[in-house]
């Protein structure tokens, strides 16, 4: 019989935190302009993930060449211009599309877990 | 507002300034190859979130800076996401080997993961054209362009320039011209699909954390 151990688990669980990153900054443009470091502040207030700074701006210029953001530079109070990032039109389809198939995805799944999580319930009386 | 294109450096004197530049200096160094806008783009871009950095932590001094560039990361692996992007873009608009080889002979120069990649992409497009080029050459060289199997069971894989090997037995006859094109040109495009796979792979590389628990 094949059981994942816990590293297997660890690394199933980055590889989804992975795969939801970009619809997580999809989303947390979808209120209006922000920049790098509001969306990084965004996300680790808003949800579970932390990304590394290091990551998120080639990515958002990934987004940006992939046509789903566009940025502007905007001056700042502290002297130095801030690159906003905005939603374009295809961006705001594609998180429309991500996120019903995200709760399509996760309510099919709950449904599926939930005598798994009535077990653990049980256990733990 | 729009930036100018320059390398995006500052004049700042102090300690902190110097630091700063030349930690950026490194990124845009391995940046080379992207257009001098983009260079300036993320340059500042990345400015502004180390000098924010600094003030949100509400301290100045090296030690704040150390901090806010260690988030970061090197300025190899910084740079070497931007770089692995960029090659995607290009081998994804254009599907030719160049701008994909281009793009690898950088991102080799930065790690050890982007040679062996390079170097497991030119041997794939090597064996590829050779194959292909074999299979074109054949009906110029019908008598000794082919596969060989030679004395000692070595296999020569010959475009048919020179004389017919001794004691050698050529394997595929016709059949090299339609397998070595098919054969070649599939090697060509497996070898593009692998590249374009690594270069996915090592962008997902992403460090996404969790947040510890309270």
């Amino acid at each position: 019989m094949f059981v994942i151990g816990n590293d297997s688990a660890e690394k199933w669980e980055v590889q989804l935190r992975k795969g939801c990153l970009e619809l997580a900054i999809l989303a947390s443009l979808w209120g209006g302009p922000l920049y790098g470091l509001e969306i990084l502040r965004g996300l680790e207030s808003d949800s579970d993930l932390i990304v590394s700074e290091g990551t998120i701006y080639p990515l958002l210029s990934r987004l940006k060449s992939l046509g789903l953001v566009d940025s502007e530079w905007v001056e700042s109070e502290g002297g130095h211009p801030r690159k906003y990032y905005r939603l374009t039109g295809p961006g705001r389809q594609r998180a429309l599309e991500m996120s019903r198939v995200w709760r399509q995805f996760s309510s099919s799944m709950s449904k599926l877990l939930t005598p798994l999580a009535r077990e653990k319930a049980g256990k733990e009386k | 507002m729009k930036l100018a294109s320059g390398s995006g450096i500052s004049n700042d004197q102090t300690l902190e300034g110097q630091k700063i530049d030349a930690y950026l200096e490194g990124v845009r160094r391995e940046l080379a190859g992207l257009s001098a806008g983009q260079v300036a783009d993320i340059v500042e871009e990345l400015r502004g979130h180390i000098l924010e950095k600094t003030v949100l932590d509400g301290q100045s001094g090296l030690e704040t800076i150390d901090h806010a560039l260690a988030a970061l990361g090197s300025p190899q692996d910084l740079a070497a996401q931007y770089l692995a992007d960029d090659l995607l873009e290009r081998a994804e608009k254009r599907r030719s080997p160049t701008p994909l080889i281009r793009g690898l002979a950088r991102w080799a120069n930065m790690s050890a993961a982007g040679a062996l990649v390079l170097a497991g992409c030119l041997i794939g497009y090597f064996l590829g054209g050779s194959f292909m080029l074999a299979g074109f050459l054949k009906p110029i060289h019908p008598r000794t362009a082919g596969l060989w199997r030679l004395p000692g069971d070595v296999y020569s894989l010959r475009l048919g320039f020179g004389t017919v090997p001794a004691e050698g037995r050529e394997l595929l006859g016709w059949w090299m011209l339609p397998m070595g094109l098919v054969f070649g040109a599939g090697l060509c495009f497996l070898t593009t699909q692998i590249v374009l796979w690594c270069a996915r792979e090592f962008r997902r590389t992403a460090a996404v954390g969790r947040r510890s628990a309270p």
